[in-house]
């Protein structure tokens, strides 16, 4: 099965909208979360959500606290803050109005 | 938002090693996890594990990136270099030893000679708004005087007019020009002890701003009528001393003279006085002068002129302003005393007066005016040497990252940047600048404690405060850093300027690429060689100075003699009181007759202790008032205790009383300049206490005798006019008593000091010493310019020489398999030798050639320093450039013997 890329920048987008949805998640999940909502089409290379997610740490988007999974694993879930829940609405924003962008051009025929 | 980021960040900072171990655990599990869901599907446990950490990429890098999100990379990575730095040095510890004892040395001499500087030049005053004070007059001269146009020091009716009729201070200050040294008793206290009593105006302290952190300072109040507001501050310092701080310290009185004074408060620790190196142990209100020993009398004089006056500018007011209007009022105060002599000589000296105003931020200090010029000369010599040391640690660099030559090949093979490279071998080069910089502080205080003691000449340290403080620190610190750079930064730009082939090649360098490394290895030693010239001639320079000096004839025998302090003042007589005259012949005659005392005798002046000096009119001679004679007050005994030679007529004898008619012995030059020619001064007579006014002489004086001129003040000193006068016609308080003695000094001490109290058992007996001492003392500004000019001339020449050393063993070795050709188709191993040694006298010659010029021109400026030379002296210049040829040539003679020593053989197979 071939899998696609995400398009750059926006994974920070992607992270934010599966918190937003769905509540704590740990990385896994997120993961799954991603590749499952787009019908297996989208595929992180998974570790790169890490660094994305210190990342957001550091912007005080998300926060994290170790938790325990339903396998009873000790796994870090991040959840989303207020600020965080802001920067979802800009980072939406700017993805339609860029891939409105892309649209408008790929549809002159 | 910025803020709350920052916080985080430095949290993060702070969690360095449990951040790791979390992202390893998040990460681990999202694999398992992986590995676990893939297992499930059925595949292999082997295929399960490899596709899941395909899926999640590489860890390592992840988790770099990770960590770098925090922007802390770069502390990583200077971490990373210090530890390289740190290891690199103790891979080669010779290196590292030679170059950090090099730094240390230098960065060391530096911050030592820095401290003083700071001290003594760069801080102000411990007072409020230091900038607003503006002494009267030059700096320079103490005493009294009853100069009609003196213009620093002043009269206390003057003071007092000067501060009610100015428009442009807020306050005026004056202080006594001279400290009272005498001896006081605490109340409740059996013993005496030394006090320094700084006379000072009411206004002295809220002039200065400065309060009390005990009790109150002196004021106003303290200071309206004369002799009775007995009342001392003291110092801290003293507090602290002498009454073990004590807390009841307002309670407690002490008496000075026969004058119970109480003490009234406690001046904070950092006050000083307003002379940096002099620090009174206590301040007393000028109204009481008369009642402190030794109870001067010129609190209602107009011409007993003694006085500094200090003055705080109102804001606003600019130091022009300030001046004409101080000097329109010096006219009209000092014309308005009813007791102003205004003859036409007067006046004329009185038109030509000009009070000049001088800022005072930093304080008063005779200290500064003796010492700045050494410290300048000392801080160049410092700097030259560690220049020198930072071109051998450049040196030493070069020949070490030509060694590494490859390491940095591969790593810049590797991919790492170029500024990379270059930034680590700069943390490389600071590591190594920071430790000499640290090792340099503590050496620099211990140096801070030894120049302390040289500058001081004497058992008691001079009162500055030279302990580190940030002035200091960051001069160290600024020094550190720029001498990293100095050395570093070459070594750097040249190793990561390489063709990575070249280098990556193996080789000892058969190659001609290396020549420009070693041609700037060449460049640095020829400086080297250059700036030791500059120091080794100012060290033969300084050094002959102060041989010469020593070896000065004085005109006195300067061995075998003791020489003592008495406080006379105790005993509450003046001074020509028949008591005190006769307790002073009493103390001559008992000593003189001690075994292993040969003679013995009181002196006002013995040398360097100031002088008293007026002018004279010899009877027959036209008045020339701006000649001054010195007086010296003397025992009958004097000329034979300092064994000068009497040239002809008498000494003085019993029958010179108070009231037989006046006499005096006269020195050489005087009786030649100033008698008539071709007749014999003995008999003649002449007027001394001349005032400079009307001829109205005060005494008329018989010379006697005419002795040898002697030294009076300073070794340096041109022949001196000096009279001799005999005590009992000019009744002296003394101080000074000394005694020609043979054997054992201490012996000797403990008669004479038994003899002394035997007298007066209350005398207070201090300074114990030699006349050789007091001689030598006056050399210790030459004492030290010498002997740190001569360490830090050899250091140079020592670090010159492992700088040529270095080089050569470095050159030798690269040339290793030309020479074992040269040996294997038969030059001989001299003409090998001589390869190598040829090299370097070529260097020294061209360095020589160099620094001749420099040290003459450098020679100038040391000029004034020096003594009966100067700077272009050719003996000293010749003798240094033979030493360092001769130096440099033994610096690199192991290496050339090492090269004729090589086995062609050996050398050969190498290649």
């Amino acid at each position: 099965m071939k899998r696609d890329e995400i398009p750059p920048g926006t994974l920070y987008l992607l992270i934010l909208k599966a918190l937003s949805l769905h509540g704590p998640l740990h990385g896994y999940e997120m993961a799954n979360f991603i590749q499952q909502s787009s019908d297996e089409i989208l595929q992180v290379e998974e570790g790169s959500l890490y660094p994305a997610l210190q990342r957001m740490l550091l912007k005080g988007w998300v926060t994290a606290e170790w938790g325990v999974t339903a396998g009873n694993r000790r796994a870090r879930y991040y959840r989303l803050t207020p600020a965080g829940r802001k920067q979802l609405t800009v980072e939406l924003s700017q993805f339609e109005r860029v891939f409105g962008a892309i649209q408008r051009i790929t549809q002159i025929a | 938002m910025f803020l709350d980021e920052s916080l985080r960040r430095i949290r993060m900072l702070f969690q360095g090693r449990r951040f790791q171990k979390e992202l390893d655990d998040e990460m681990r599990l999202h694999r398992e996890l992986r590995e676990h869901q893939y297992l499930e599907h059925g595949k292999d446990p082997e295929a399960a594990r490899r596709e899941a950490n395909r899926r999640f990429g590489n860890a390592t890098a992840l988790k770099e990136k990770s960590y770098r999100t925090w922007g802390w990379g770069w502390l990583e990575s200077l971490m990373q270099d210090l530890r390289y730095g740190v290891r690199a040095m103790f891979r080669s510890p010779a290196l590292t030893i030679v170059a950090l004892l090099s730094l240390a040395l230098g960065i060391g001499a530096n911050t030592a000679i820095f401290s003083f500087i700071d001290t003594l030049m760069l801080r102000s005053l411990p007072v409020k708004d230091p900038a607003q004070l503006m002494f009267f007059g030059r700096e320079g001269e103490s005493g009294i005087t009853d100069d009609i146009a003196s213009t620093t020091l002043y009269s206390y009716p003057f003071f007092r007019e000067m501060q009610k009729r100015n428009s442009v201070f807020s306050d005026v200050a004056a202080l006594l020009s001279m400290w009272n040294s005498i001896h006081g008793t605490i109340e409740g206290q059996d013993a005496m002890q030394p006090m320094r009593v700084q006379l000072v105006s009411g206004s002295y302290f809220p002039t200065l701003g400065v309060q009390a952190i005990q009790g109150r300072v002196l004021t106003e109040a303290d200071d309206t009528t004369e002799d009775d507001h007995p009342v001392v501050v003291v110092s801290y310092a003293w507090w602290k001393r002498a009454l073990a701080s004590d807390p009841a310290v307002l309670n407690r009185k002490l008496i000075l003279g026969t004058t119970k004074f109480d003490i009234v408060g406690v001046a904070p620790p950092e006050f000083f006085g307003t002379s940096v190196g002099e620090a009174p142990d206590m301040w007393v209100p000028l109204s009481m002068m008369h009642s402190v020993p030794p109870l001067w009398d010129g609190y209602k004089n107009n011409f007993w002129e003694a006085m500094y006056l200090i003055g705080r500018l109102k804001p606003g007011v600019s130091s022009e302003q300030a001046t004409s209007n101080v000097n329109l009022l010096y006219q009209q105060i000092i014309r308005s005393f009813p007791d102003a002599d205004l003859s036409a000589r007067n006046l004329g000296y009185l038109q030509r007066a000009h009070v000049g105003l001088t800022p005072m931020s930093k304080g008063l200090s005779s200290l500064r005016r003796q010492f700045s010029d050494p410290l300048g000369v000392l801080m160049g010599i410092t700097t030259l040497v560690l220049l020198i040391a930072c071109a051998n640690i450049a040196n030493l660099l070069l020949a070490r990252s030509t060694a590494r030559a490859r390491e940095l090949a591969v790593r810049q093979a590797l991919g790492a940047g170029r500024l990379r490279i270059m930034r680590q071998l700069l943390t490389e080069s600071l590591v190594l600048a920071l430790t000499g910089g640290l090792l340099g502080i503590g050496l620099a205080r211990i140096a801070d404690r030894l120049l302390l003691r040289m500058i001081s000449g004497g058992p008691d340290l001079v009162p500055i405060d030279v302990s580190i403080n940030t002035h200091l620190l960051l001069f160290t610190f600024a020094v550190t850093v720029s001498t990293a750079v100095l050395f570093g930064i070459i070594p750097a730009f040249r190793s990561t300027r390489l063709e990575l082939t070249e280098a990556l090649k193996d080789g000892r360098g058969s190659s001609s690429k290396g020549s420009s490394r070693s041609r700037l290895g060449k460049i640095l030693i020829v400086s080297q060689i250059a700036l030791s010239l500059v120091l080794m001639v100012g060290a033969v320079l300084f050094i002959r100075t102060l041989v010469d000096l020593n070896n000065v004839d004085t005109g006195f025998n300067r061995e075998g003699v003791l020489r003592l302090e008495i406080d006379s003042n105790v005993t509450g007589l003046k001074s020509d009181d028949p008591r005190m005259i006769a307790m002073f012949q009493q103390i001559e005659q008992r000593v003189s007759v001690l075994p292993g005392v040969k003679a013995a005798s009181f002196a006002s002046f013995l040398f360097n202790q100031g002088s008293w000096s007026t002018s004279i009119r010899v009877l027959g001679q036209s008045l020339n008032d701006q000649v001054n004679i010195k007086h010296n007050v003397v025992g009958n005994g004097y000329l034979a205790t300092m064994q000068i030679p009497l040239l002809a007529g008498r000494t003085f004898g019993p029958q010179d009383t108070a009231t037989s008619h006046k006499v005096a012995i006269i020195s050489e030059r005087m009786a030649k300049d100033l008698f008539p020619a071709d007749v014999n001064p003995i008999g003649l007579h002449y007027y001394a206490g001349y005032t400079g006014t009307e001829p109205k002489p005060k005494e008329e004086i018989e010379v006697i005798g005419v002795v040898k001129d002697v030294k009076f003040g300073s070794l340096q000193e041109r022949p001196q006019y000096i009279d001799y006068m005999p005590n009992p016609q000019h009744p002296w308080g003394y101080g000074t008593l000394a005694v020609r003695y043979t054997g054992d000094f201490d012996a000797i001490s403990r008669s004479v000091q038994q003899a002394i109290h035997s007298i007066n058992p209350r005398l207070p007996i201090s300074h114990i010493g030699t006349l050789d001492e007091q001689v030598s003392s006056t050399l210790t500004y030459h004492r030290i310019v010498a002997q740190l000019s001569a360490f830090f001339g050899l250091l140079a020449v020592f670090l010159s020489c492992i700088g040529i050393y270095g080089l050569m063993s470095y050159m030798v070795g690269k040339r290793t398999s030309e020479i074992g050709i040269r040996i294997a188709i038969g030059a001989s191993r001299a003409s090998v030798r001589w390869l190598v040694l040829r090299e370097i006298a070529l260097l020294a010659i061209i360095g020589v050639a160099i620094g001749v010029p420099v040290t003459i021109a450098t020679g100038r400026l040391v000029a004034a320093m020096l003594f009966g030379l100067h700077g272009a002296d050719t003996v000293s210049l010749l003798a240094s450039v033979a030493a360092l040829l001769i130096v440099a040539l033994l610096a690199g003679y192991l290496p050339a013997r090492r090269a004729a020593r090589v086995d062609p053989v050996v050398a050969l197979r190498y290649e």
